[in-house]
């Protein structure tokens, strides 16, 4: 979709315009292309502690790693760890993972403050906390929960398609794990253009970190439902650019665009009703048979039937339950009990800020939005044991088709009332759903990572 | 008898000037009682007649045959039958041209002729004798490739009205029944004028509404020869090199019209039949059959 | 130099391997001036290469060659396979070839890319058919043809002029394209209305016929059976031409189309003879070790086949009977008998064509005097004709039938295999215009 809007305010006289009546000033996001730098330009890494150097020397450390040496494979970025004068930083990362009291905070924060107003078009700012829990002392507990309050505003702050994002380390998950180290580089790149505001916590240290991080799915086959069009369609591509075989799923009906993505991504398709009560041993069998393996399960499909609950009807309700949960439900259950999904399996499952906030007119797509939420909390435990996990990706407002129906004010107003001051796109979707499928997630378990620009609704 | 050697095949157009002009003489001459009551006793004849290629294939492809450089039966018919008909316009010729209906025919096929063979043409008049509605009479080709005979023609005309002496014979003929269809034929407006276009038979109850009318048909007609000729191609190859073909004509075929057909094995060849499905009642009736 | 002395031929072994359906693709067929009226034949073959590569992941392989057709085929079209290979996801450097052999094109395309299988010429292969009567050739008159060619052909002005003085009005009027048999001047209806009416087919009889069609190909669509056989196109999503609801009092109510003329009452209506339709076809055949280095399922195995004709032409037999002739061989040559046939699928041009079929093999006298045999050649039971219906319901765009036949009776097949555990066979028939039929012999792999 188009959004003439931004394409104004970024050019010529309606920009001078946009500027001089104080409109929304939304920016053209920078999004991956696979060859570019992770970050343009240099990186300020703050912090004392040597969680932050150990990050630091990932991050500077030379691509491939040190002959016969146990370091880890660095990412070749140029990091500073003072402050410099009139630098332009791509990105800060601000490491908080040893602050125990509240007082600790303003070191390192000011020292972000510093540097906002040169932080380069599109830059980043990466905080990396431990997670505040009932048994903490308390002043540790507000130091720790202070973080969030903390990077959620900042993030508003931000300007010129610049993001704010944290991960939140569980006790005991080093600063090295692959999880942290895989969401620490996600908030990096472009991949998570759309992402911001959002703290996404590593609940362990499980999980690998790829042997190529252009191609983090490599010899991984991947089922994505719901794959004929608009997201699923998008994540169909994201995974098989990312490395992953492809199974497109999507209702016989859908065949012909189906076809047309499975071609495009050069995976094969299964025309198949997710709601059929074989469908699980259906697309395991498929992918067994086609492709020897199934690795990852993208939970993508889903309908709306939008009704205010007063003039809720039973069929109006019931298919969007039995489509967007039960479905997955009963094939998450089909592939656990096979056996045959027990190689580091990942579930992504796409849930929906109208699952977190709510909305109105949509009781029975929201209820089956947070149960994805539940479930994937749920399920997430039980796959533990086989190196896998799964998680949810909750997209905000998304230019797909879907939403090109909404009325044109409605429309506007819904794209710019997020911090990006426009809507994502759907492979801003796609790359949360592919970094949570890809190895370094595995520490990730039974999380929602919203992609949604920090929508001003919900928390 | 007398043998007349025409220097080559008579062009049918121009026959058919003189032949108006011999009715009209002979007209004058019955009314006075001095006309010819018997046939002239003279053999036409054509040395050294060649087909064209590009004639030989339009005809081919107009009756249905394959274009190949074996000239169908009715082909040669096309082109030995100008020299029979150049006897039926002589002054001495009993019957009158205008009038004259084609009735009946049978061929003789011992062998094809093949285009580069040159064939001489000898054509005759002969069994003049009274019919029920007239008077008939047959006139003969015979064709031969270096002095054997390959295939003969007898085309039995009507005069009707005509009574000459003697009694017809009471023969009656069966009823005819339509039987199974095998095909149908659409003959289209301008069959008349196509076909007239490969034999050079420009009768005007062929060519045109008006010209048909003004002699006696609602619309024009399709030459007799014509319908045969594809009844003859529809035998198809079972039909051999050497064969009798012999067709009856009955009610004339009104363009543009629809004839059904059937052929189909019967016996030891091919009979054939074209009739009008509504009416059932038959235009042509015939068989092809081996020689021997 | 002395003469060598010459080597007594080396006796080869037949060396024949196994050719193998591992799936199908078509497009739902849609009537005639319906969803794909504005689609070509290219169009929709393309669409159901397409379908058939996302389906196997055949994306940029080069397949060892591509065979298909359509019945009704423009000029331009003359190397549509080709032309649609290369709009397609196969590798561009897939060869091709186009087949026409009537209502057979289909099944003629499979049987002869499986005997290259068989002798080792191919590894793999995509047989296919399309036809489309929604965007039939419609061709210049004759005259204008000839007249046009002339033209390009005279040299002078005077001759130009003189060519062209040939014209009349009407010549401008277009031709469009013949279903009837060029020999007889009968439309096929009309063919098949005289083989009903010399067989006594009643018209209950093939209303029953064309209803089971209907029944069981809805059942099948309702089963989700044609989910991995037919992809979607141009927001057609079931063939259709099925009429679920439809039933014996509604099949009674419809005034027959053929056999108007015959002195028999006239027994073929719409509702009983397969209406013009658009669709395309694929099926994909390889051999065993191609079908295991590319992770695909064998469904079928395609044991042999046999043509037929007959000589409709001076009315020895009906037009679409030439299947009767070729089972008969087709069983003797492989030691079966129809008993042993676990599917019978017969194309249902007309239901009467199936009718008219059976009793000739249920007749005593017509084994005897046509078959040479010593009696009936048999029955055919009906639970085992046509299991998912037939061209009545699906509808029947001519080339595309024999692909469709084949991947669905190739999916059963392996279905009852895996079920049951033991060899299951079927017999595909088809007939078609010009007296022709080709009947062939799939077995479970």
């Amino acid at each position: 979709m188009t959004d003439t809007y931004l394409n104004l305010v970024n050019s010529g006289v309606t920009k001078k315009l946009a500027q001089q009546l104080g409109l929304p000033q939304p920016a053209p996001l920078r999004r991956y292309r696979a060859g570019t730098p992770l970050v343009d330009g240099p990186v300020l890494v703050l912090g004392r502690g040597k969680d932050a150097d150990a990050l630091a020397a990932v991050l500077a450390g030379p691509a491939g790693g040190a002959p016969g040496s146990t370091v880890l494979d660095g990412w070749d970025l140029d990091v500073h760890r003072h402050a410099s004068p009139d630098t332009r930083y791509a990105a800060v990362v601000v490491v908080l993972t040893d602050v125990e009291h509240p007082d600790q905070l303003a070191g390192p924060v000011l020292a972000t403050a510093g540097v906002l107003r040169g932080l380069a078009r599109g830059g980043r700012v990466v905080t990396v906390s431990r997670e505040a829990t009932p048994d903490d002392a308390p002043a540790l507990a507000a130091a720790r929960q202070g973080v969030d309050g903390l990077l959620r505003s900042l993030a508003k702050e931000l300007r010129g398609g610049a993001t704010g994002n944290g991960v939140v380390l569980r006790e005991g998950v080093p600063v090295t794990a692959p999880s942290t180290l895989g969401a620490v580089r996600f908030f990096l790149s472009a991949r998570s253009a759309f992402v911001d505001g959002q703290l996404l916590t590593v609940d362990s240290d499980a999980g690998a970190l790829p042997a190529s991080w252009d191609r983090p799915l490599e010899g991984r086959v991947a089922v994505v439902t719901g794959a004929a069009r608009g997201i699923g369609a998008s994540i169909a591509a994201t995974l098989a650019r990312d490395g992953a075989t492809v199974v497109a799923v999507d209702v016989p009906a859908a065949g012909e665009q189906l076809a047309a993505v499975a071609n495009r991504v050069h995976g094969t398709a299964l025309q198949l009703d997710v709601t059929a009560q074989d469908a699980g041993a259906r697309i395991l069998a498929h992918a067994l048979q086609r492709h020897g393996r199934l690795d990852v399960v993208v939970h993508n499909a889903g309908i709306t039937r939008d009704k205010l609950l007063a003039n809720m009807t039973p069929d109006k309700w019931d298919s969007v339950l039995a489509v967007n949960i039960a479905s997955q439900l009963r094939i998450n259950e089909a592939l656990l009990t096979s056996g045959d999904f027990a190689d580091e399996p990942r579930i992504v499952s796409l849930a929906s800020t109208s699952g977190i906030a709510g909305n109105r007119g949509q009781t029975n797509y929201a209820a089956s939005k947070g149960g994805v939420i539940g479930m994937v909390r749920a399920t997430a435990p039980l796959l533990v044991p086989f190196g896998g996990t799964a998680n949810a990706v909750a997209p905000g407002f998304i230019e797909t088709e879907m939403t090109a129906r909404i009325p044109a004010l409605t429309r506007q107003v819904a794209r710019r009332l997020n911090s990006l001051q426009q809507g994502g796109q759907p492979v801003d979707v796609a790359e949360a759903v592919a970094f949570l499928a890809s190895p370094a997630a595995g520490g990730i378990v039974g999380r929602t990572l919203r992609v949604c620009g920090q929508n001003m609704v919900g928390q | 008898m007398t043998t007349v050697v025409l220097p080559s095949v008579p062009a049918l157009g121009g026959l058919y000037a003189r032949g108006a002009a011999a009715t009209g003489r002979l007209a004058v001459a019955r009314r006075v009682g001095r006309a010819p009551r018997t046939l002239p006793d003279v053999v036409h004849e054509v040395r050294g007649v060649r087909a064209d290629a590009d004639h030989l294939t339009a005809y081919q492809h107009l009756v249905g045959e394959s274009a190949s450089d074996r000239l169908p039966a009715g082909f040669v018919h096309v082109l030995a039958f100008p020299v029979a008909f150049a006897v039926m316009v002589r002054p001495d010729f009993p019957l009158p041209l205008l009038g004259l209906v084609h009735v009946a025919n049978r061929v003789e096929q011992h062998a094809p002729v093949r285009l580069d063979e040159a064939f001489d043409v000898r054509a005759w008049a002969q069994d003049l004798r009274p019919h029920r509605s007239g008077t008939t009479v047959d006139l003969v080709a015979e064709v031969r490739v270096g002095g054997a005979l390959v295939w003969r023609g007898v085309s039995t005309y009507l005069a009707k009205g005509v009574r000459l002496a003697g009694r017809p014979d009471d023969a009656v003929r069966d009823e005819f029944v339509a039987p199974v269809p095998t095909g149908r034929w659409k003959l289209a407006a301008d069959a008349g004028r196509r076909y007239a276009a490969v034999s050079g038979d420009h009768n005007p109850i062929h060519l045109s509404r008006l010209s048909a009318k003004a002699l006696g048909f609602p619309r024009t007609i399709a030459h007799g020869m014509f319908t045969a000729a594809r009844a003859l191609a529809d035998v198809g190859a079972v039909r051999g090199d050497a064969f009798t073909w012999t067709v009856e004509f009955h009610k004339p075929v009104l363009l543009p019209g629809t004839v059904t057909v059937r052929v189909a094995p019967d016996g030891p060849g091919t009979a054939f039949a074209g009739w009008d499905a509504r009416s059932g009642r038959p235009h042509l009736t015939g068989r092809v059959d081996p020689l021997r | 130099m002395a003469p060598s002395p010459r080597k007594p031929p080396t006796p080869t072994a037949p060396t024949t391997r196994r050719a193998l359906v591992l799936g199908g693709n078509r497009i739902p067929f849609a009537r005639a001036g319906g969803a794909y009226a504005h689609a070509s034949n290219q169009d929709m073959l393309t669409a159901a290469l397409d379908g058939l590569v996302a389906r196997y992941g055949l994306q940029g392989e080069r397949i060892g060659e591509v065979a298909a057709g359509a019945v009704l085929k423009h000029s331009r079209d003359f190397n549509l396979t080709r032309e649609s290979v290369l709009g397609s996801a196969l590798s561009p450097t897939t060869p091709a070839y186009d087949v026409q052999q009537a209502c057979a094109t289909g099944l003629e395309s499979v049987v002869g890319l499986a005997n290259k299988i068989r002798l080792g010429q191919l590894e793999s292969g995509i047989a296919g058919g399309v036809d489309t009567t929604s965007d039939a050739p419609i061709a210049v008159s004759d005259r204008l043809r000839r007249t046009l060619l002339d033209l390009s052909r005279a040299k002078t002005v005077g001759q130009r002029v003189a060519v062209a003085a040939r014209l009349r009005p009407k010549d401008l009027a277009p031709a469009a394209p013949r279903t009837d048999e060029p020999r007889t001047g009968l439309s096929m209806g009309e063919h098949q209305a005289l083989t009903t009416a010399q067989w006594g087919i009643t018209r209950e009889a093939q209303d029953e016929l064309a209803l089971a069609s209907h029944q069981r190909l809805a059942a099948a669509w309702d089963a989700g059976f044609f989910d991995d056989l037919v992809t979607p196109f141009r927001g057609q999503t079931r063939d259709g031409n099925l009429r679920a609801d439809t039933s014996l009092e509604k099949l009674a109510k419809l005034r027959p189309a053929f056999g108007l003329g015959l002195d028999t009452p006239a027994t073929m209506t719409a509702g009983n003879s397969t209406p013009l339709t658009d669709g395309a076809s694929t099926v994909l055949l390889g051999s065993d070790e191609w079908a295991a280095a590319h992770d695909l399922t064998p469904l079928a195995v395609v044991v042999d086949a046999e043509a037929a004709a007959v000589d409709f032409v001076h009315g020895v037999d009906g037009l679409l009977m030439a299947p009767v002739f070729a089972v008969p061989r087709l069983l003797a040559r492989n030691g079966l008998t129809l008993d042993d046939l676990d599917y019978v699928e017969i194309h249902e041009a007309f239901a009467s064509t199936v009718l008219t079929t059976l009793a000739a093999w249920e007749s005593d006298q017509f084994g005897k005097e046509r078959l040479g045999l010593d009696g009936a050649f048999g029955t055919v039971d009906r639970a085992r004709l046509n299991v998912h219906g037939s061209s009545l319901a699906a509808g029947h765009p001519f080339a595309a039938t024999g692909g469709r036949i084949v991947a669905t009776v190739s999916k059963e097949l392996h279905r009852r295999k895996q079920a049951e555990g033991r060899p299951v066979r079927a017999l595909v028939s088809v007939c078609a215009a010009g007296g022709l039929g080709l009947t062939a012999i799939l077995e479970a792999a």
